[in-house]
Order: structure tokens, then sequence, then C-alpha cells
């Protein structure tokens, strides 16, 4: 059960980054790049390790997206 | 059905080519895109999976988390506590040094008014 | 053309990595530190390794932090400040205003308990950040007040410093644990000596930074 659950995780973040990486515009890309963060926190919950999830969900949802979001709106660009 | 999964050597050959898959995924991103904001989102995807291959080679289904609290006092089956604290301080450093390259870019930005790498040659003439 | 090489690279780096041959019973290194901790630390391991163990390399990762902001703030608050001209939903308004002091509390109870349960300081500084990044989303004129937060960051700083001094004229071990720690309080709030002291001091240093990166971020450019 456990391998299953890691194995479509991982899965499924390859197949999101390899998505935003390849978008035209620049706000989808950003969105994107929150999903990968959002399956990396999942994954270090299962492997035991929960200060490690706590700080990666703060700092990647959080602060992360918010430097690239203000960057969008500094820069006003679509492509 | 799917109990083959289960097996510890499986488990550590799934999180090793995940997170290199990963890894690879962001250096085709850094090599071949033009607009500088999806150059950092690359670089900082190329961490993410760094740091998910570290803590996944630490896996090991019969130990737990590394707190003493009621119920889980057995010190030899815990987790170890040392890839934990580096990671966390790779986390927070490696923000930081997002955080003054974009913010280094808008100022570039400001001034010529270009996104492109390509154009980027002030210093060839 | 670089995808190609890129595969090829891929694969090669696999074969090396998943072929050499994976010992049967790793020699972990945090096992001594395990031992240590039931005796000297708190009952979170994480939590001992970085501020008692490797408190040195916490003092580095501030001073990363510190220079980061510093350089953030020198070059975007040079321009004039801006305001955003669209009037903000009710909603927000009215939202926000009801969930900054449970986001406040939290960040708080997380920073307080970090050596008890998952957490610590860094965790509950970037939380309290967060509260203050959506109270500045949403209302046009709120400011953070900028001396308060400069004399907050500046003492925090200071403190951790001196805490180490002290340490080291008393027991000669910069960072030393010089107030009594009992092994009969392991798992109690007030226990551990220094180690809850200097995460709270680490979270309130890490917070403000967060705030002031964020303001100079939304607040300062171009009117949108």
């Amino acid at each position: 059960m456990i391998g299953f659950l890691i194995l479509s995780l991982f899965l499924g973040i390859v197949v999101v980054a390899f998505a935003s990486i390849i978008q035209k515009k620049l706000a989808d890309s950003i969105i994107l790049f929150m999903g990968v963060g959002l399956g990396s926190v999942v994954l270090f919950f299962i492997f035991n390790a929960p200060d490690v999830a706590l700080t990666e969900a703060v700092i990647g949802a959080g602060i992360s997206s918010l430097i690239f979001l203000m960057a969008l709106k500094h820069l006003k660009a679509e492509s | 059905m799917f109990e083959y999964l289960n097996d510890s050597t499986t488990i550590k050959y799934i999180v090793t080519i995940g997170s290199m898959a990963l890894f690879f995924v962001g250096l085709f991103g850094l090599l071949s895109q033009k607009h500088f904001i999806k150059i950092f989102i690359s670089i900082a995807t190329m961490e993410t999976a760094l740091f998910l291959f570290f803590i996944g080679n630490m896996f090991n289904k019969n130990f737990t988390a590394p707190i003493i609290s009621e119920g889980f006092t057995d010190i030899a089956k815990m987790n170890d506590p040392i890839p934990h604290a580096l990671i966390l301080t790779a986390i927070v450093i490696g923000m930081a040094v997002l955080a003054l390259g974009v913010s280094m870019s808008i100022e570039y930005y400001k001034l010529t008014g270009n996104t492109d790498i390509d154009k980027m040659n002030e210093m060839r003439h | 053309m670089s995808g190609f090489t890129l595969s090829a690279v891929f694969v090669l780096t696999l074969l090396k990595l998943l072929l050499e041959n994976i010992p049967q019973s790793m020699h972990r290194a945090g096992d001594s530190l395990l031992e240590l901790n039931s005796t000297d630390g708190v009952a979170n391991g994480v939590t001992t390794v970085v501020v008692y163990f490797r408190g040195f390399d916490t003092l580095g990762e501030i001073a990363v932090l510190f220079i980061a902001s510093l350089g953030i703030g020198l070059m975007l608050s040079q321009n004039k400040r801006c305001t955003i001209k669209a009037q903000s939903n009710f909603m927000l308004h009215t939202a926000a205003k009801l969930l900054f002091p449970i986001i406040t509390l939290y960040g708080i109870y997380v920073m307080v308990y970090g050596h008890l349960s998952p957490g610590g300081g860094f965790q509950g500084g970037v939380i309290i950040a967060s509260g203050v990044l959506l109270l500045l989303v949403s209302h046009r004129d709120f400011e953070v007040p900028h001396s308060f937060i400069v004399a907050l960051e500046t003492f925090a700083g200071v403190c951790y410093v001196l805490i180490g001094l002290i340490g080291l004229f008393t027991l000669d071990v910069f960072l030393g644990n010089f107030l009594p720690h009992d092994i009969s309080q392991m798992g109690l709030l007030m226990s551990g000596g220094i180690i809850p002291i200097i995460y709270i001091i680490v979270g309130i240093k890490v917070g403000s930074e967060m705030s002031m990166i964020a303001q100079n971020l939304i607040k300062r450019g171009d009117d949108v």
C-alpha cells in the first residue's frame, strides 16, 4: 500500500513539473509550481519527517510563491 | 493487489528514479527556456528534487519520527535526526537566494525593459 | 538535440546509482546523538540537533537571511511608494480582520511548543509573517511600522549572541546550557534549559524579516 502511494505521488509530481515548464503564460507556470510543492509536502509526511514537511509547507506555498507572484506583478508579462 | 511494491529495495529504486527524473526535468527547463523567471522556477524545482532524494533514502517502514512522547519511547526504533536538521537549513537558504535573484531581475527589467536572455548583451560592446 | 543528450545523461546517472551495492546495515550517525538526547536534550530530537548540538550553524543561517533581507530592502525601496488603486472586496476586508488574530495565535503556539512536538522557531515565525501578508494584501493603507520592526529584529539578534557569550563565560563552551535542565522534566513545557529560549528568539527574528521582505515586494514600485 505504501509503495503504491509513493509511486503515484512521484508520477504526479513529475508530470506537473513538466507541464509547468512548457506553459506559454507565466501565471499558469507559477500556479503549477505550487502543485509541485504540495505533492512534496505529502511525500515528506509519508517519509516520517514532520518538521521538514511543516517547513516546506510554509516556505514553499507561502513565501516562495509570493516572491514569484510579485515578480509577475512588476513585470506584467505574458510569455 | 500491489503487494510486490512494499519491498524495501523496491521503494529505494522508486525514490531514486523519481527524484532523479524531477531533477532532470528541472535541468531541461534551465537549459531551454528564455524568460528569466522560468529559469528561477526550474532552479527551485531542482532543489526540491534533491531534498526528496535525501530524505527518501532514509525511509524505513518500521521506524517512527524522532520525537519522544507517550507510547513512543524506544530510541532504537527512531529515525535519524541529522538529515532533517540539514534539510531544514537548506530549504530556508534556498528561499533566501531565490528572493535576492528575483528582485535583481525586477530591477534589471526596470532599467532596460527586456526579459529575454538572448538579448542581454550589454557586456559585448 | 538537448533533449536527446539530457536523456542519455539521465540513463547513465540512473545506472550508476542503482547498480552499486546497497549496504545491508547502514551505520547511522545519529544513534549516538539520540542517546545523548535522552539525557541532555528535549523531547524533539530535531530541535536538539538544530539548536544545541549545531547551534553555530543556525547562527550562520540567520546571518544569511539577514543579508538577503538587506539586499532586497536596498534595491527595492528606492522606488516611490505605490498604492493599489482598486477597492478591495467587502468579504476579503472582513475575513482578513477576523483571521489575523487566529493566525498569530497559531504561529505563537507552534513557536513556543517547538521542543515538544513538530514545529519550532522557523515555522512559527513564517506563519506569523503570512498573517501580516494577508493584512497587507486586503487593506489599501496598511503599513508595517518601520522602527518597531527594526528594533525587534535588532534586539533578537543581539540577544542570541549575548546568550552564547554568557555560556562561554560560565561553562567554557559557546552556547552552553547554563540553565538547570533535569532529566525528570522531559515532556513538560519548562524543560531543556536555554533551548526553548533560543528557538523563540530565532522565531521572532525570522518572522520580522519575512514581514519586511513582503512589504518591500508589495508596496514599492509603480502604481498598479
